[in-house]
């Protein structure tokens, strides 16, 4: 797995989401990540250091909107690294000032349009997957003593009250509407490991105790090493067995390989290696 | 702003012409186990449609996975236009979809079963979420966006398909060959679900989206409808059909007729009728079956209830 990852890489340092592919944030960051907890080595961060950058935020794609959601995971990344810090203090800076928009309040959605958390981009409004990422980039910050702490913990309430708004009755998450017309949406998996990551520092909530329950109930059924490798990871920082999700997860393993997605084959990486007490996403 | 309160048409009138007739053809298929690759090249023949030498691009509707739904365009048709499509000469043939809820590709491959049958016919696939973009301006402004980012998978093609699931929408009316493109639009850009989309305007969005892309043919699976609270919690609803045509607007207006709704109040499909094809049942050459062979009543959500054609 890690020759592949290895040799899926760009010459220019970066990873695409497939061979071959234009280097993006994403792929890269969380190939850095499976790559160094591999081999047990400090985050390589040259590829982020070198990044295009205007005004504080990495930019993934030039000519298009900044992606707000992985720019916090550019952050997480580069907090694992001494040097990082002062690459990472902007962005963090950035997500402090950045929130959704506020939408009226809809009958049909059962759910408060008034919370203000991370959107994707900007001027849009605030999701699940967005809303984690920035969560857990800003207690990392805070952890480390970057940015301002008042304003962090301000925007850290926000994204928290979102997550506890866009939980699904039966526990966990899905992009980010748990109801629409009366009709329970199903929670899954991916998103659900993220906001529980997010959430770890609040485990005694309700909220995150049945987050939890859904997530190794219905990670026994999923079929993807994206999935798996998240809930893994997930229940790892809870503290809690995942071996029978890590060998589903050697399995799955084989189609992002053969279909070469470098996110799913970083991320299994990831969660089948290193040292169980020792995460980038514990906070 | 709704789409159909423009005063000034928000595209260049000399780039589209809005063609005298249409023809939209309706084949009968009863089941996925139908020869749907037969049905499909029939279509291709009764339409004039002409895939030699081209490379094809298969865009089903893919948006995520419950047993014993209605969700997803069924991967036996995207199997049965892979045949047809190099029956009738295609240089290549490629499938990708970027489902706007659930970003996990290989989870939805997997779990709908079209990963099997895309093996069996070695055909690639390609991750619309993931893909590399390129900005590319658009070609009208109901959004007022002025360009998108699009996947070049889907931009080097020279014959793009969509393939959608007929479903209702509790949002924009009913979902088929039009919104269906909301799936070419990149989540690792824009994010999940295409909130942009939803945020410049869903009828906005459809009709820049497909003035943009501009689709070569459209084959609609209406087997296994969905009608009621539609895209993702309504009920299946056995149709029988696939729908083609190479005038989206046509086929969904067709499409919309035989479910009971009033394409003249579906909203994007009058601003599209000045544009991009025609809604006029009076302008459509029917092919293949009656509509009249399919005609019924949906059953739908009470704010769709304003969309029903008057005698249904």
């Amino acid at each position: 797995m890690s020759q592949a990852l290895v040799e899926s890489r760009r010459r220019d340092g970066a990873w695409g989401y497939y061979p071959g592919r234009a280097g993006r944030l994403e792929s890269t960051c969380w190939a850095l990540l499976a790559l160094a907890r591999h081999s047990g080595a400090t985050v390589d961060i040259a590829p982020l250091r070198g990044w295009p950058a205007q005004k504080g935020w990495l930019i993934d794609v030039p000519g298009a909107p900044v992606n707000v959601a992985f720019n916090a995971l550019a952050a997480v990344v580069l907090l694992q690294h001494p040097d990082g810090r002062p690459l990472a203090a902007p962005i963090v800076s950035n997500l402090v000032s950045t929130q959704g928009i506020a939408l009226p309040q809809s009958e049909a959605i059962r759910q408060d349009n008034s919370l203000q958390a991370w959107p994707w981009i900007d001027q849009t409004f605030s999701w699940v997957e967005p809303t984690a990422w920035s969560l857990l980039a800003l207690k990392t910050a805070r952890r480390q003593d970057i940015g301002q702490s008042s304003a962090i913990d301000v925007r850290i309430l926000a994204g928290e009250r979102l997550l506890a708004d866009r939980a699904s009755r039966r526990g966990g998450w899905n992009y980010g509407n748990s109801n629409v017309y009366g009709q329970e949406l199903w929670p899954y998996v991916p998103t659900t490991a993220l906001a529980l990551m997010a959430m770890q520092d609040r485990r005694a909530e309700a909220v995150v105790r049945a987050a939890l329950q859904s997530l190794q109930k219905d990670s026994e059924t999923e079929r993807s090493a994206f999935a798996l490798a998240l809930a893994a990871i997930c229940l790892r920082v809870y503290g809690v067995a995942a071996s029978a999700i890590e060998s589903a997860l050697v399995d799955y393993l084989e189609l992002s390989r053969s279909i070469g997605n470098v996110v799913g084959l970083a991320m299994g990486l990831y969660a089948l290696s290193g040292a169980h007490d020792v995460d980038a996403f514990r906070i | 702003m709704a789409a159909g309160c423009w005063r000034k048409a928000p595209f260049d009138r000399h780039a589209f012409t809005v063609p005298a007739r249409s023809a939209v053809g309706l084949f009968a298929a009863t089941s996925y186990s139908a020869d749907l690759a037969d049905i499909i090249f029939r279509g291709f023949q009764e339409l004039g449609v002409n895939v030699a030498g081209r490379r094809v691009f298969l865009k089903p509707n893919m948006v995520e996975y419950e047993p014993g739904t209605a969700i997803n365009t069924h991967p036996a048709v995207v199997a049965g236009a892979i045949v047809a499509c190099r029956r009738g000469g295609a240089a290549e043939v490629v499938v990708g979809e970027g489902p706007g809820h659930r970003r996990d590709i290989e989870y939805l491959l997997s779990s709908t079963g079209l990963y099997d049958y895309l093996r069996e016919e070695r055909v690639r696939f390609v991750d619309l979420n993931h893909d590399d973009v390129k900005v590319v301006p658009t070609k009208s402004w109901y959004t007022d966006l002025r360009d998108i980012a699009l996947p070049v998978s889907l931009l080097q093609s020279d014959f793009v398909i969509t393939m959608p699931k007929l479903k209702t929408h509790h949002w924009a009316g009913m979902t088929c060959s039009m919104k269906n493109l909301f799936g070419v639009v990149p989540g690792a850009v824009y994010g999940w679900p295409k909130n942009l989309l939803h945020i410049r305007g869903m009828f906005e969005s459809i009709l820049d989206l497909t003035a943009t892309i501009q689709p070569h043919l459209t084959i609609v699976d209406a087997i296994t409808a969905m009608e009621g609270d539609g895209p993702i919690m309504g009920k299946p609803r056995p149709l029988g059909f696939v729908a083609m045509g190479s005038d989206l607007p046509a086929v969904d207006a067709t499409c919309a007729r035989v479910i009971g709704l009033d394409p003249a109040k579906v909203p994007y499909l009058p601003p599209a009728s000045r544009y991009l094809g025609n809604i006029d049942a009076r302008r459509i050459d029917q092919r293949g079956e009656s509509p009249d062979r399919f005609a019924t009543r949906f059953e739908l959500i009470p704010s769709l209830e304003q969309l029903r054609l008057p005698d249904r």
